[in-house]
């Protein structure tokens, strides 16, 4: 009976499989069309097994479950195919296709004991549901194919246990072919493979990028965000079908593993966002429905079960609260983590946009600064001409004198205004100074980078801005731009070239340790001996992959870094970016002291930082707290006279201490 | 940004000025080398450039001409070349740091002394004679006026081949210029006098003489006086006319505007307001010469604090402010203000303990920041940590001394306890923050506190150190500044008791702290003649009580410097306080309800009575000596410091020892001296530890 019945419940389970699976391309497909181009899913397992492995593997336990249990059911699935759908009953098959179920049940035991005390990162509801019905299909599957290899009796054929056993394969089936194309939890990995295939950042994988090298942190390749067309007719996200289908391919792909609610800072203090739960409210909204069926964690301090959508339904407010979307620090955590490589930032920012620019409802102190911009080409809405006015005893050169061109191009940023962060600049020019740096600055001419803008989602403005900027460079000659402001370095360095603008962009640490390699300056080792750690900033680190540069000056100064957990790519950000200290969303604690507390933990007396943003984040805990200081500010500090290098800037000057 | 205004960079000729700073012209005192600049009087500077000043116009009244008469100030000599190649050292020192420094060039006419050094006839206009240096001079001939106009073009050739930004010539302060300018001292009728363009005559032919040495683009400012104050003097409007007249001749680069004359003790007192004054109280005649002129006016006077210069500022009253006594106590100002370290500025709190020794001849410090112009003798303002181990020190006394001594053996990187037996720090300071008008003093206690608070010393309030308190602490290091006590018992027939009851005198300690009620009509007895006794006298004249004081001195507050003494007479003559001096007190004795007391005039020995119902005295301190006995036998180096080391401030060499602690004491439990000798004793003894 059961050899009858086989093939028939295959092929139905792969039939009304498939027809969900057109369904859930048409979902997508309410997105904005590109073209779907068939054969890019060419590129799928390459980028499955490389790519997202990647990911996964940064959880040893989870990749191994996931080999075992993924492979083991592709395995089985492509054999049963073969050995019950068509019928070639190949013992050597029948023996393999054991295997297969034997190594998936093995993955689905771990399965299973993750899902006996799931963490709270993890969903339950289907996902529950799921790790039983891995058991179902693959015991289903090993049972049945049993007689294959002539080990059961083949009365198994008949009675009251075929029937129990064809009950537990249907099951098996439905979660696992028929839910595949109908939204079950193994969406995933239809919508999965599809994703890595037409993935809107096709530098993100091993296979297609051109420009970076392959030891470029994986991370950091594509962060640049999409320009938007400001002659559109809708400017930015207002409903899910305003997002580019493969975005909403993307969202699809999500497994609500949790990990980027985990690394989330805004989640962790208690700000009202969760990056996980705004991906499924985007399913929500994709497919129309409410959010009553998420089975995870909620936006902290928002119920679960109140909210709906539908493809063409406005997604803010009904869907996601606008507190949701501006308690986003643009950090990236979420992303990099993410296995599914979904892109949390380009949604947010997207959806922003509609905000700010069709609505004007920019929180308050982020819609100052972008007024500032407008009036007066910096945020804090300060007169451009005093860009300078920090350094006018320091005779900086400025390019304009140097029609021949030089060497460094140093772009001060919008700290040039701030006076914390002019100590920094000032450690940085007697560091050029003392390496014999031949370098000038725009001065007046310079103008805010567009970085807020954009990420308020002020498209206008920073196109606006980087028009003008990149016009003003192109007047000038330098070799490169150095500049002390992570935030002016990805800007200028990645998302100016959208607009023509191309140039050869270093941060002041990887400068600096340039300076240090070629024997440039020089530094007198510590008088005592200090704990110090190191925070990565966002836009340095995740978004651009220089972890190791920082580190580098770090042990010239003669110092040990004592790392905090949160490091390198996983760094947690200091909550100032993406307009975040702007739109200064209440939670339950400040992003700042979190990472203050992980600074203490190490039991650094100063912690090194290398971003104004990071230095004004963190020296805004209150005190009693490990110093906050530059790498400029402790390499100047640490400064000693070299022989005299061949000074082409003007003379050399010690400077007040600051 | 805070302080936007006071960090906006600022054009002043061909100069740009990174800020809105400037430490204004002020007689340092510091060029003993005949006039030459020394190594202190550099490294001063450069400290101020290294916290950050805009401007320091040094070299304050520094004489262009041979006769106005540099020794007496040590003032900086600009009537010879041998000045060139210094002026390039000084330039270099303060360049190196990013600001401007410029001098004030003079002749001082009349306002100086003759009787010494080259016995110089003094000059000025009609030969009136000056009285706060009870100066007489003579008429100045229309010779001499051609040779000092020259002069003057002399000196400025030699501040520009120095290498100095510019100079600024003094109109102020009533030195020959503006001596020339006042009705009040010029009564020629000549060329040189009578009509305003006469009386502006010699100035303007100054002006022109430098401006043709030194040619357009070196800068050249005035400093002049916002109103005399004198009915017969020059008021706001003909300062205001006066400015406008120079100031149309394109000549001038900037202007100082300081309020007030100065040619009597109580304009003088004006000039650099002490802590009796309100914050900037002639701003306004500054702002309005600023109306009138078309270049930046640098305004100093009583400007302390970086909200106050800020709000000075952004009111576009001044360009400039001149933050002159703040430099002096505190060089670093700037640089604090910049990394957001305000709550670490030593504030100058107007003591004015700096012009009441440069009045003396008396080189300028600070009362509360020892370092200040010691710094060519390695007296830091910053204090490095030790590289060497940590010691447990021990400091006994609250007062000036002991919180100084806390403080740098915390900056040290020590672990510190300090013990004070009063419920608050400050020791004498405190009571003397208690005087109407004196309460601006206990800004050297608030600092400290603020100080040991974030260097983390264990302040014990309330608590008297014993021997075995000391014990059980184990310190490396004990420093005694624990004072003494009014001095009362020296002569028994004043009839002092330790009972209350039974003494028929209370100190001025007493009264000054609120313990001893004061009487109805109350005799105050001051041997000292400095602030104690004014203070008490003052306070309690402020509660009420009808009050004489008396000295056996020539007259009550004589001891007290040329800034402090006039504001303590304004206040006092204004309660009809009767000061009285040459009596010494014999006796005092109980009459009924009342005190006699019995004086003895000190040049004739009559004797004459007053009955009152309360006898207060200042007699100075007695020192405290006896935890010093009880620990001294113990102490490693028997409580001696070594003089040498102490005088070259460096490290004590008992440190280098080992054993039990090593034992030091300062300030008024050795004996009375001041604030500053217990501040500077600390200081010296401390910072290598
Ligand atoms: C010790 C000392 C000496 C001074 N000598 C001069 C001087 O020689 N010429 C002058 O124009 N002003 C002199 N001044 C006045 C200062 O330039 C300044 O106007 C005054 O101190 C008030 O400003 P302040 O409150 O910022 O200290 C002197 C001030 C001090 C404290
Ligand atoms: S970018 Fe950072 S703050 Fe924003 S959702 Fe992701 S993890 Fe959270
Ligand atoms: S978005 Fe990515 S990281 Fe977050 S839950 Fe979904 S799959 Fe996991
Ligand atoms: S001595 Fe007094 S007036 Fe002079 S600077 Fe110091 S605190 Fe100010």
């Amino acid at each position: 009976m059961l050899q009858t019945l086989l093939p028939i419940l295959i092929f139905a389970a792969l039939l009304v499989g498939a027809a969900g699976a057109c369904r859930r391309i048409r979902l997508w497909r309410q997105g904005q069309r590109t073209p779907m181009v068939w054969r890019r899913l060419a590129l799928m397992p390459k980028r499955y097994l490389n790519d997202l492995h990647h990911v996964v593997a940064r959880d040893k336990a989870i990749a191994h479950t996931h080999v075992a249990t993924a492979g083991g059911y592709v395995a089985a699935m492509a054999l049963a195919l073969v050995v019950h759908g068509f019928g070639w009953r190949n013992p050597i098959l029948g023996g393999l296709l054991l295997a297969a179920s034997l190594v998936m049940f093995i993955g689905t035991v771990a399965v299973n004991l993750r899902r006996v005390n799931p963490p709270p990162k993890l969903s339950k509801g289907p996902w529950q549901r799921l790790s039983k019905s891995l058991i179902a299909y693959s015991v289903g599957m090993f049972l049945i194919s049993l007689p294959l290899v002539g080990v059961a009796p083949t009365a198994l054929g008949g009675g009251v246990l075929a029937i129990v056993l064809a009950a537990v394969l249907v099951w098996g089936l439905l979660e696992m072919v028929v839910g595949m194309g109908w939204g079950g939890p193994m969406k995933h990995a239809f919508a999965g493979s599809f994703h890595l295939a037409f993935h809107r950042r096709p530098e993100r994988f091993d296979d297609n990028h051109a420009d970076v090298g392959h030891d470029v942190h994986r991370g950091s390749r594509s962060t640049a965000l999409f320009p938007l067309d400001l002659t559109a007719k809708t400017l930015g996200v207002e409903k899910p079908a305003d997002f580019q289908w493969e975005q909403l391919l993307g969202f699809d792909a999500c497994v609500q593993c949790g990990r980027c609610q985990n690394v989330c800072p805004a989640y962790a203090a208690g700000q009202p966002l969760n990056p996980k739960k705004l991906i499924q409210d985007m399913i929500v909204g994709m497919a129309g429905g409410s959010d009553a069926h998420y089975a995870g964690s909620g936006y902290p301090g928002i119920d679960v079960g109140k909210h709906h959508g539908g493809p063409s339904e406005p997604i803010v407010p009904q869907l996601v609260e606008a507190q949701t979307l501006w308690a986003c620090t643009t950090c990236r955590a979420c992303v990099e983590e993410c296995p599914m490589m979904i892109e949390h930032v380009d949604a947010i920012v997207d959806m922003r946009r509609f905000i700010t620019l069709e609505k004007g409802e920019t929180p308050e102190k982020g819609a100052a600064a972008l007024d500032n911009l407008i009036a007066t080409d910096n945020p804090g809405g300060l007169d451009n001409a005093s860009r300078l006015d920090w350094a006018a005893d320091l005779e900086i050169p400025r390019i304009k004198d140097r029609p021949e061109g030089v060497d460094v191009l140093l772009w001060l940023g919008d700290g040039a205004f701030d006076m914390r962060n002019q100590r920094t600049l000032r450690s940085l020019v007697k560091i050029l100074r003392a390496g014999g740096v031949d370098f000038a600055v725009l001065g007046d001419e310079e103008r805010d980078s567009g970085d807020v803008a954009r990420r308020l989602g002020d498209e206008a403005t920073f196109q606006r801005l980087a028009e003008r900027n990149i016009a003003t460079l192109a007047r000038y000659r330098f070799a490169r731009i150095v500049t002390a402001d992570p935030h002016s370095f990805h800007v200028l360095g990645r998302e100016y070239s959208a607009f023509g603008g191309d140039y050869r962009v270093l941060h002041h640490s990887t400068f600096i340790a340039e300076l240090f390699d070629g024997g440039r300056i020089n530094v007198a080792a510590p008088t005592q001996p200090e704990t110090v750690t190191y925070h990565d900033p966002c836009y340095l680190g995740r978004y651009n992959g220089e972890f190791a540069a920082p580190r580098q000056v770090l042990a010239a100064l003669g110092l040990e870094v004592a790392e905090m957990e949160r490091s390198g790519y996983r760094s947690r950000c200091c909550g100032g970016g993406g307009g975040a200290a702007l739109s200064d969303v209440p939670g339950r604690a400040r992003i700042p002291d979190m990472r203050m507390e992980d600074v203490r933990t190490t039991g650094a007396t100063t912690v090194a930082v290398a971003c104004p943003q990071c230095t004004a984040m963190l020296e805004g805990v209150v005190e009693p707290r490990p110093r906050i200081r530059d790498l400029a500010e402790m390499v100047a500090d640490a400064l000693v006279a070299t022989a005299p290098a061949a000074t082409v800037s003007s003379s050399t000057r010690e400077e007040e201490p600051a | 940004m805070a302080h936007e205004a006071l960090f906006k960079p600022i054009q002043i000729g061909n100069l740009t000025i990174r800020n809105r700073v400037v430490s204004t012209a002020h007689a340092e005192v510091h060029a003993t080398d005949g006039g030459m600049t020394t190594d202190r009087y550099v490294k001063y500077y450069e400290e101020k450039s290294k916290g950050g000043c805009g401007l320091c116009i040094c070299g304050g009244s520094s004489p262009v001409s041979i006769d106005s008469p540099q020794q007496w100030w040590s003032s900086v000599n600009v009537a010879t070349d041998r000045i060139i190649p210094y002026f390039q050292n000084l330039a270099d020192a303060v360049h190196k740091h990013g600001g401007k420094i410029m001098i004030q060039i003079t002749h001082m006419g009349r306002r100086s002394r003759w009787d010494g050094h080259n016995w110089s006839t003094l000059l000025s206009p009609s030969g009136v004679r000056e009285p706060v240096h009870r100066a007489t001079c003579k008429t100045i001939e229309e010779e001499e006026i051609w040779r000092v106009i020259s002069d003057f073009a002399q000196g400025a050739r030699r501040v520009k081949e120095g290498g100095l930004d510019g100079c600024e010539l003094s109109a102020v302060h009533q030195h020959l210029i503006d001596q020339f300018w006042s009705p009040r001292v010029n009564k020629r009728t000549d060329q040189w006098g009578g009509s305003f363009e006469n009386r502006m005559r010699f100035g303007m032919e100054v002006l022109k003489a430098v401006r043709a040495e030194v040619g357009d683009d070196f800068c050249v400012g005035m400093r002049i006086c916002g109103d005399e104050f004198h009915p017969d003097g020059l008021s706001q409007d003909d300062m205001k006319q006066i400015a406008a007249y120079y100031d149309a001749t394109g000549m001038v680069d900037f202007f100082g505007v300081v309020g007030s004359g100065c040619d009597t003790h109580d304009t003088l007192a004006n000039v650099i307001p002490n802590m009796s004054y309100p914050p900037e109280p002639f701003l306004h005649l500054a702002a309005g010469v600023k109306e009138v002129v078309s270049v930046p006016v640098i305004h100093a006077q009583n400007i302390k604090d970086p909200t106050q210069a800020e709000r000075v500022l952004e009111g576009g009253y001044v360009d400039l402010v001149g933050m002159t006594r703040a430099h002096i106590a505190d060089p670093h100002i700037i640089a604090k203000i910049k990394a957001g370290e305000t709550d670490q500025i030593r504030q100058c709190v107007g003591a004015n303990y700096c012009i009441d020794r440069q009045y003396q001849g008396l080189d300028v410090l600070c009362i509360q920041n020892a370092a200040t112009s010691r710094e060519y003798m390695g007296l830091p303002h910053i204090i490095e940590k030790t590289t060497g181990a940590k010691r447990k020190i021990v400091v006994v006394g609250g007062g000036p001394g002991g919180m100084e001594a806390a403080r740098v053996a915390a900056e040290r990187g020590h672990d510190v306890t300090l013990f004070e037996a009063e419920p608050q720090l400050g020791g004498q300071i405190t009571l003397a923050a208690r005087a109407p008008q004196r309460d601006q003093i206990a800004g050297i206690t608030r600092w400290y506190e603020m100080e040991l608070a974030r260097l983390g010393v264990d302040v014990k309030l309330e608590t008297r150190a014993d021997d075995a308190v000391i014990r059980d602490l184990q310190p490396d290091v004990v420093v005694l500044a624990n004072g003494g006590h009014p001095f009362l018992e020296q002569v028994p027939e004043w009839g002092y008791s330790d009972d209350p009851d039974e003494s028929l005198v209370v100190s001025s300690w007493d009264i000054l702290s609120g313990k001893v009620e004061p009487g109805n009509n109350v005799l105050v007895y001051d041997t000292m003649c400095e602030f104690g006794g004014m203070s008490a006298a003052d306070y309690l004249a402020s509660k009420g009580a009808t009050v004489e004081i008396v000295t056996d001195d020539t007259k009550p507050g004589v001891a007290i410097g040329g800034t402090t003494f006039p504001t303590y007479y304004r206040s006092l003559y204004q309660k009809s306080v009767v000061m009285t001096g040459d009596l010494g007190l014999h006796k005092v004795y109980r009459e009924g309800e009342k005190l006699v007391a019995v004086f003895e005039n000190e040049y004739t020995g009559e004797q004459e009575e007053r009955v009152v119902d309360q006898v207060v005295i200042e007699n100075g301190v007695r020192p405290d000596e006896s935890l010093y006995y009880a620990l001294k036998a113990r102490s490693r180096n028997q409580g001696q410091i070594d003089l040498e080391a102490l005088y070259a401030a460096t490290a004590q060499p008992t440190l280098a020892e080992s054993g039990e602690f090593a034992l030091f004491r300062l300030g008024d439990c050795v004996a009375q001296r001041n604030t500053h000798a217990a501040i500077y004793d600390a200081l010296r003894l401390c910072k290598d530890l």
